[in-house]
């Protein structure tokens, strides 16, 4: 996994830009935005760069719509519910999928947010739990074993389908499945079963 | 309480965004449902976010940032978020939207006489997604399919050689697997299915109806 160096200090990063997002919210600051714009663009970017040949030719429209749709969404941001990381990471995901079947000619009557529903939940417990989930992950994904993470990191950032990511490395689709489940297992996600 | 739930390989497509369009909007109805899953989809994301944090960043010219501030005012407007979120009997938003309406205003067509079935335009080309209406008792003949297919019941119940499935419950079939979904006696039962390729029926006075079921997918 290729660390981002210097920049991971852990919990206290993803605060940082909770609060900021919390600020752009409740203020309306733009100077406070171009914060986040300078920290998040260049991760959209390469999240864009990273999918589809189509979305890797479209990357700065995408961090253009990502980013509009940060401004314009701000106020329904919680930071109970999510660190704003994850908060952006899901509109670049919506984004990137819409924008995909837009550059497709593919017609459809439903977007990307009709697909991942907005969590309800506003209980505290959640909030709790989410925090350490993302705690967890993010240290034991280092320990992970590299031919899992790859995976990982395919299907995640690359948008690829198991049998995509099979293909590719030319595995048999069983072992592709079983190393993603195992993954879940060291990273005790619920998904394991 | 949903008892069967997408596998570990739906769950991840479809919290990353692969799964095809079709398969999606069945998962998501079935996280309407599911406590369990909504919050194994959570940790997925937060997983998503995670690996999205590590990625080496791209230089971003500071031109972008300069257009995206000009942006800004132009757009006022909030995004309206619309939640899918359903109540017990309620039809969920989801399928409202592909159906432009109420069941009631669908356009059924006869499977047979106990069997109707309505294709939804999802747009998704490869994709075939149908309600399916089953008078309650009665079967769907017994078939096998090519490919995939996935169901996720909605109202009533039907019961297969493996199980019987409430609503939100999520089944997915593959080809080696044959069976005679039956909704149950109380009541009439209404699901929807996706298909990557088109049933085969293998019941010997079905058989002649196979070339007519050519997958429509739109």
């Amino acid at each position: 996994m290729a660390d981002s160096a210097g920049q991971n200090t852990g919990g206290r990063r993803e605060d940082e830009w909770s609060v900021c997002l919390q600020t752009v919210a409740q203020t309306q600051d733009k100077q406070e935005f171009a914060k986040l714009f300078k920290h998040f663009a260049p991760l959209i970017k390469a999240f864009a760069l990273n999918g589809s040949a189509l979305a890797a030719a479209h990357a700065e429209e995408l961090v253009q719509e990502v980013m509009i749709k940060v401004w314009q969404k701000a106020t329904a941001y919680n930071p109970h519910k999510a660190a704003a990381s994850t908060w952006i990471y899901t509109i670049a995901r919506n984004c990137r999928t819409d924008m995909y079947r837009r550059l497709q000619k593919f017609d459809t009557p439903i977007s990307a947010d009709d697909i991942w529903p907005e969590g309800e939940s506003d209980e505290m417990f959640v909030a709790v739990q989410q925090k350490r989930d993302a705690t967890r992950i993010r240290e034991m994904l280092q320990d992970l074993p590299h031919e899992q993470c790859q995976i990982l990191m395919k299907v995640y950032m690359e948008g690829k389908s198991h049998s995509e990511v099979a293909e590719e490395l030319d595995l048999p689709l069983g072992t592709v499945k079983s190393r993603v489940r195992l993954a879940m297992k060291k990273l005790q996600l619920t998904a394991e079963r | 309480m949903t008892k069967y739930h997408p596998d570990t390989r739906l769950l991840n497509e479809y919290s990353s965004g692969t799964l095809a369009l079709a398969q999606s909007v069945c998962v998501s109805l079935h996280l309407n449902y599911c406590e369990q899953c909504r919050r194994a989809h959570q940790q997925l994301q937060q997983l998503g976010s995670v690996l999205f944090e590590e990625l080496a960043p791209q230089q971003v010219d500071d031109s972008l940032l300069r257009t995206v501030m000009g942006r800004l005012d132009d757009e006022p407007e909030p995004l309206s978020y619309s939640s899918t979120a359903v109540e017990d009997d309620d039809c969920p938003p989801l399928i409202q939207r592909l159906m432009k309406g109420d069941y009631r205003n669908l356009e059924w067509k006869k499977l047979s006489s106990q069997v109707r079935v309505s294709r939804l335009r999802t747009g998704d080309a490869v994709n075939e997604v149908a309600l399916y209406h089953i008078n309650a008792g009665a079967s769907i003949p017994k078939h096998t399919h090519h490919g995939t297919e996935l169901t996720l019941v909605l109202e009533g119940a039907f019961s297969d050689e493996e199980g019987r499935y409430e609503a939100g419950d999520f089944v997915m079939r593959d080809a080696s697997q044959q069976h005679t979904p039956t909704a149950t006696q109380e009541r009439d039962c209404i699901c929807i299915g996706v298909l990557d390729a088109p049933i085969k029926f293998t019941d010997w006075k079905y058989r002649m109806v196979n070339p007519f079921l050519k997958l429509q997918a739109s």
